[in-house]
């Protein structure tokens, strides 16, 4: 075990507070001053299946999860069948020999394992069975070299106004402490507690769409529950009485979607999200942003499918349908943030844009980037937010009606909001006049549409530099999108160690598509590979069908599981270059 | 100035806005148009906090023949869009223009999740049993065994009962009038408008063209006026019993109660309509702290 890094993981049935114990241990592990980078995989049922937390944490940032574990706590059988090949000769295996009469000989396991009767050590300090989770975690800090009193806090904080639960757990957790102190295991060398630094939190992908969707002035959230972007709704209805913005749970996802339409002819700032095939509903609605210029945020969660799909699985498979989605033609933003810190800033911009520019922007996640969590580090906390594209004092012109819809430079043009004098117009799904009167005339449709695509100009000019990472004599460059910008980082740091140089460009932004840095990124050394979370290399289409340029090289996942960076450093080793 | 730009300035200056209705002469959408004016003007709120949402069909086209703040939605959505808007600002008054098939049909699942939430907006439904803009095939309030272009050999559903179920499903003003009545559905509608809560009048309104049989005569011989009946709208078992009458066809309040609207129910929404909620400065570190 490096001084680095550890990598801890828990598995057991779901339904037993897995998610829970996953989420005190990677406090605890930030509390140390580490960085963290926490994985779930769970089933989609509510008891029963197989569930893992996996946190890899260290004094460095850490980008992604990786197999080889330090610490595995194995809460039944299966989670001392499944796991084998992450175990190597110094990992060690927490397990509970009497809760299930278990023989651990019979599973020929590498490394060292440690039985500690969680379930026993529970009841004795007064516990449920749950409880005996507290006892593994309690054993864990042991067994790592950590600090109990940082996890009894952190206990205390989770189950903050519970008093007889943080007295339980934190009794838990002693117990396990102890016994596997007494029980002659020696702690691994870990990482070197450092100081807790303040701004660093551990938050999901999908928090920090929420928060940044906050700081951006959202002001109505609305949606329709469906994994993996359901956490979004969970978070901003339970924190809406502090933020005092609107959150409704609609009826399905197309009811969703209209609201936000209507709210936001109402002139406030709003926002769904949803899955692929919530999306799917979304879609005609999605239109209708497009021809009546009304600003919407759609965040859509990747997870594989078509259809139902895996839906607690990873996937990066619908980018050309997001891109092409809708009937007809119209500008739209899509934005794919690699890791918590862009969903963040790029939430709070999608609020923005879609304003300013009076068109729909998708901010594309997925379940991997939705339901990990990052060590997030906000450097303030207050934000401030300009109001564009609406007009103050609204005049009608000569016919009584107010132009929404005039003719201008930038295509934009300033929009009444109902409750204003001298702004009546009709906003519509229709095509339409300057007015929003229904309008098949040649000219209208044809002014109507180019007023539209007038934007695309000025939206070019927004796309920010793009996460770029060189090194000299680079021989290979990695291009991917999204979430996999952090199994790539964390292979880079692999190959640096093994003297691998190579480049890596993430694209957080999709569309509109910038083309220069990919065709730079392309051209920056011998060769290329597009790292992607699909089967027919829809990035890698992407960037011929924009470039012209055809990489070859292709890394694809499709199995529902994120990219390692074991094997992009396996990949990149096998790959003659 | 090109000569592409000059006609199109001259076809606008000889346009007139609004543009004048396009339905067909005898249609009941005219009378409706009427009543929803003057409707509206007695209710003496200001014209522009008046926010109207057109669902597509004969009824939606209204859109281009009215001076108020619209919305021309999608197909059976402007339930759902009038509902966000009122959200977004509960000072509106917001009104849902839609026919039979957007609401009962295509909008089936909005029409019976946000009656029950009691959401402030007044519902119109023009109700022709049939899809008549897309030349009239069967709707979902069709009466049985009808022969329409989408059912040659008669259809084979029942007829969907709106009133019977508004009437089990929480909606707090149900109403069915007349369209032709224009004096009558005109104070309907004030009185509709001027309800807190969930409002819906089932507008019977004949189709000359695509349904002549419902036509004048029939719905004289059908109709009976509820307070001719001594209904009194305050009871849900006797506004059910109205609804399911097959041997006359009731018009008039059904039912009406006073529960709070839902803007009214929303915690976020007391100090004020979310719209003038200032987004000028946020501070997220309270929620920040949270997540260390």
């Amino acid at each position: 075990m490096d001084r680095d890094s550890l990598n801890w993981k828990v598995a057991g049935y779901a339904g037993e507070g897995i998610m829970t114990t996953g989420l005190l241990f990677s406090k605890t592990a930030s509390r140390h001053g580490w960085y963290i980078f926490d994985y779930p995989e769970y089933p989609s049922l509510i008891r029963g299946g197989h569930n893992t937390y996996q946190v890899h944490a260290g004094k460095n940032h850490i980008h992604s999860q990786k197999i080889a574990l330090n610490l595995l706590v194995a809460l039944n059988r299966d989670a001392l069948e499944f796991h084998r090949d992450e175990l190597d000769e110094n990992s060690l295996i927490i397990y509970d020999q009497e809760d299930d009469n278990i023989d651990i000989e019979k599973y020929n396991l590498p490394g060292k394992s440690a039985n500690l009767p969680m379930i026993r050590l529970a009841s004795e300090v007064g516990g449920e069975r749950v409880m005996g989770n507290n006892v593994a975690l309690g054993a864990s800090i042991f067994a790592l070299g950590l600090d109990l009193g940082i996890l009894d806090q952190v206990i205390a904080d989770v189950f903050a106004g519970k008093k007889e639960i943080i007295n339980l757990n934190q009794k838990a957790a002693k117990a396990g402490y102890d016994y596997i102190q007494k029980s002659g295991v020696r702690p691994l060398i870990g990482v070197e507690p450092l100081k807790p630094t303040a701004d660093l939190a551990p938050m999901t992908g999908n928090e920090a769409i929420a928060l940044g969707a906050l700081a951006g002035g959202l002001q109505f959230y609305v949606a329709y529950p469906m994994t993996p972007s359901s956490s979004i709704l969970h978070f901003l209805a339970e924190t809406a009485r502090m933020t005092k913005i609107v959150v409704k749970h609609a009826e399905d996802e197309i009811s969703a979607a209209n609201m936000a339409l209507g709210a936001s002819f109402a002139g406030v700032r709003s926002m769904v999200a949803t899955s692929g095939g919530g999306f799917c509903y979304m879609v005609e609605a999605l239109g209708e942003s497009g021809v009546s210029e009304l600003p919407l945020v759609i965040v859509e969660s990747m997870r594989p499918g078509p259809a139902l799909g895996m839906p607690t699985w990873t996937a990066q498979s619908d980018l050309k349908f997001l891109i092409n989605a809708s009937h007809d033609e119209f500008p739209r933003f899509i934005f794919a943030p690699g890791d918590a810190q862009e969903a963040f800033e790029l939430s709070k911009k999608a609020l923005v844009l879609a304003e300013t520019y009076q068109v729909p922007v998708i901010l594309l996640s997925d379940k991997y980037l939705s339901e990990s969590r990052y060590s997030l580090k906000l450097p303030e906390t207050v934000f401030k937010n300009n109001r564009f594209g609406f007009e103050n004092n609204p005049k009608p012109d000569t016919n009584s009606f107010y132009p929404r819809y005039r003719l201008t430079e930038t295509g934009v043009s300033e929009r009444s909001v109902p409750g204003q004098s001298g702004g009546i117009h009709i906003t519509t799904s229709y095509e339409h006049d300057e007015y929003g009167f229904t309008a098949e005339d040649t000219n209208a449709r044809k002014s109507q549409v180019e007023k539209r695509f007038k934007k695309i100009e000025s939206m070019k000019q927004e796309i920010p530099s793009q996460f770029w990472e060189e090194e000299p004599q680079a021989k290979l460059t990695f291009i991917s999108f999204g979430s996999t910008k952090g199994p790539i980082r964390q292979a880079r740091e692999e190959l640096k160690r093994q003297r691998v140089a190579t480049n890596m460009l993430n694209l957080s932004w999709l569309w509109p598509f910038p083309k220069d840095q990919v065709k730079k990124s392309v051209e920056s050394s011998k060769s290329a590979v597009v790292v992607e979370g699909n089967y027919q290399g829809q990035l890698a289409s992407l960037i011929t069908q924009e470039t012209g340029i055809v990489v070859k090289n292709r890394l694809n996942r499709y199995d529902g599981r994120p990219f390692y960076p074991e094997e992009i450093v396996n990949y990149v080793k096998n790959l003659s270059i | 100035m090109d000569v592409r730009s000059t006609l199109r300035k001259l076809s606008i200056m000889l346009k007139t806005y609004p543009f004048n209705p396009t339905w067909c002469p005898g249609c009941g959408n005219f009378a409706i148009w009427a009543s929803l004016k003057q409707g509206i003007a007695d209710t003496k709120y200001p014209k522009e906090k008046f926010a109207l949402f057109y669902d597509v069909g004969c009824s939606g086209d209204m859109a281009d023949f009215n001076q108020y703040y619209g919305f021309h939605t999608l197909h059976g959505r402007a339930l759902p869009t009038a509902v966000g808007a009122k959200l977004a600002n509960h000072e509106l008054k917001v009104i849902v223009i839609i026919g039979d098939g957007g609401c009962y049909g295509e909008g089936g699942t909005h029409f019976l999740n946000l009656m029950r939430g009691n959401h402030d907006v007044t519902l119109l439904v023009h109700d022709n049993h049939r899809y008549s803009l897309t030349t009239g095939q069967m709707s979902p309030t069709t009466e049985k065994g009808t022969k329409t272009k989408s059912t040659p050999e008669g259809s084979i559903e029942e007829a969907l009962n709106p009133i019977a179920i508004a009437i089990s499903n929480h909606a707090t003003f149900i109403a069915r009038e007349f369209a032709p009545d224009i004096p009558r559905l005109t104070q309907r509608i004030t009185q509709a408008i001027n309800h807190t809560g969930f409002s819906i009048i089932d507008i019977l309104q004949p189709c000359p063209i695509f349904n002549p049989k419902q036509s004048h005569e029939w719905y004289r011989q059908m109709l009976v006026k509820l307070e001719d009946e001594n209904h009194k709208p305050n009871s849900r078992e006797d506004a059910w019993k109205q609804s399911v009458r097959i041997d006359k066809l009731p018009i008039g309040l059904f039912f009406q109660e006073t529960k709070p609207a839902y803007h009214e129910q929303v915690s976020e929404l007391k100090e004020g309509p979310l719209v003038n909620k200032s987004i000028e400065t946020i501070d997220i570190g309270n929620l920040i702290k949270n997540f260390r």
